[in-house]
């Protein structure tokens, strides 16, 4: 169902779900920053909290706390999306504000998320920005793997790079799991791990290969799930000048490991008005457009929309 | 060059065909990738894939280049004898908000740090620390990269306010 709407989604808004791991790495921050840059441009964009434990982005855009917000739609207070979306201080940016703190919100069930991500898919928008909660539940992975583009958020600090890694292999093996048809890429894989051949496999990408030597289709299967996980990365809070190659270098660890493409899509820097204006509650875009972190957003922006192509795989 | 396989080449992220220094410099970019204590492969792989892989590199390297790879020199603990050791300054500390380079060297050298020590604490390249403690405006990155630097040094030795140091050096040199 999921990897329909994918495909479907041509017609409908780009997709872009920002998730990262780990909290405090500046998800929120980012994603606000990044839709207002986009929006700027003339673009129509939604940005959609969907942190469904902890949302916040209504204060980080300085917006009162809306009458209507994401719950309402998942509970069916309301009927479409389109109707929680609340107007911003752009007119061609919108916010779908996310759910109070709700147990029964925040791990919608498998028919509630997938009629979530339909109307996400039918905003009569550009771009949507999902906001994703921290960690690896289902919830955020599916989300992360619906859009059109995942893009994970790290900073330079070994927790950060380490939950980022998690990340990717809970996302990269959920993405394996659904890997057609089922039983035969199950049967091949084993079929590798029970064999002498087991000791060539120390990484997934080993792992593909070697299936393919077992069952070329089942391992055509495979590299065409892992083909289309093609996450990008954003390097956020980069204090020193080796740490704006962490980027790359991470997706270089990445081809070796899992086989995949990560794209690198920007450094940006640890500037001290970020933080002055989360306090003022006003994207740092907005309030600081001059200062080093609007700049490099506002380049990460450009990557969105001028230059789409860049962005597929 | 022709015993290379496909896998070789992408191991080291090279087009095939490519020359001797284009594979020295990737085999030296993927030694560093899975050095201990990388933070790009944190916790990406247990030590024995690590070693595995750092092996891997060098086998492709072989196939590709025929050449045997160059010993690997980040691995092996810093040369002691190639580094200098440092003499304590003489005289009054300069006055960092005048001298910002040459207070952070002042620093330094009171503490009996060689640049080698404080690059080895800070992580930020000896050469550049160098550059930093002369001002060298042509050799230094960008603002914000030369603020967490300054940070960085003065926090590694123990400078009062910091975040002063900082805003002095950036005022000195005015980078954009």
């Amino acid at each position: 169902m999921i990897v329909e709407l994918e495909a479907s989604a041509e017609a409908g808004p780009r997709i872009w779900a920002i998730g990262g791991g780990k909290g405090g790495v500046g998800k929120s921050v980012v994603t606000a920053n990044l839709a207002v840059a986009v929006a700027r441009t003339g673009a129509r964009v939604a940005l959609v909290d969907a942190d469904l434990g902890g949302a916040n982005l209504h204060t980080l855009m300085g917006l009162p706390s809306p009458k209507r917000n994401l719950s309402d739609f998942i509970s069916r207070r309301v009927p479409s999306l389109a109707e929680v979306m609340s107007p911003t201080f752009i007119d061609t940016l919108w916010l779908v504000s996310g759910a109070k703190a709700m147990l029964e919100t925040a791990n919608p069930n498998y028919s509630q998320k997938g009629k979530l991500l339909r109307h996400i898919g039918a905003l009569d928008v550009d771009h949507v920005f999902l906001d994703l909660g921290a960690g690896t539940a289902f919830n955020v992975l599916d989300f992360f793997l619906a859009a059109r583009r995942g893009i994970l958020v790290v900073v330079p600090e070994a927790t950060s790079v380490e939950n980022a890694y998690f990340f990717i292999k809970a996302a990269y093996f959920r993405k394996l799991k659904r890997a057609q048809p089922r039983q035969q890429v199950k049967a091949a894989i084993e079929a590798v791990m029970k064999s002498d051949d087991r000791r060539f496999v120390r990484t997934p990408r080993d792992l593909m290969a070697r299936v393919m030597t077992v069952d070329a289709e089942a391992g055509a299967a495979l590299m065409e799930a892992a083909s289309t996980f093609s996450p990008s990365i954003i390097v956020n809070r980069v204090d020193r000048s080796e740490q704006s190659r962490l980027g790359a270098e991470i997706g270089s660890a990445c081809h070796d490991y899992f086989g995949i493409h990560l794209q690198s899509l920007g450094v940006l820097p640890n500037d001290a008005l970020v933080r002055r204006s989360v306090e003022e509650r006003r994207p740092a875009v907005e309030l600081y457009p001059q200062s080093p972190f609007a700049g490099a957003v506002r380049a990460a922006a450009d990557a969105f929309v001028t230059r789409p192509e860049r962005v597929l795989p | 060059m022709s015993r290379a396989r496909h896998e070789d080449w992408q191991l080291l992220e090279l087009e095939p065909g490519a020359d001797l220094a284009a594979a020295n410099r990737a085999l030296r970019y993927r030694r560093s990738l899975y050095q201990p204590g990388a933070l790009a492969t944190y916790n990406l792989l247990e030590d024995d894939e690590r070693v595995r892989m750092l092996e891997r590199i060098d086998e492709a390297y072989r196939r590709i280049t025929g050449c045997e790879p160059p010993p690997d020199r980040s691995s092996q603990p810093a040369e002691a004898a190639a580094e200098t050791p440092a003499k304590a300054p003489s005289g009054p500390p300069p006055d960092p908000s005048l001298e910002p380079g040459a207070y952070l060297r002042h620093q330094r050298l009171a503490r009996g740090l060689s640049l080698e020590q404080l690059s080895a604490v800070t992580k930020i390249r000896s050469r550049l620390l160098a550059q930093l403690e002369v001002e060298n405006v042509a050799e230094l990155p960008a603002a914000v990269f030369v603020r967490g630097h300054v940070l960085q040094i003065a926090r590694a030795l123990g400078v009062d306010d910091a975040n002063r140091l900082a805003a002095h050096y950036l005022a000195k040199v005015k980078l954009d």
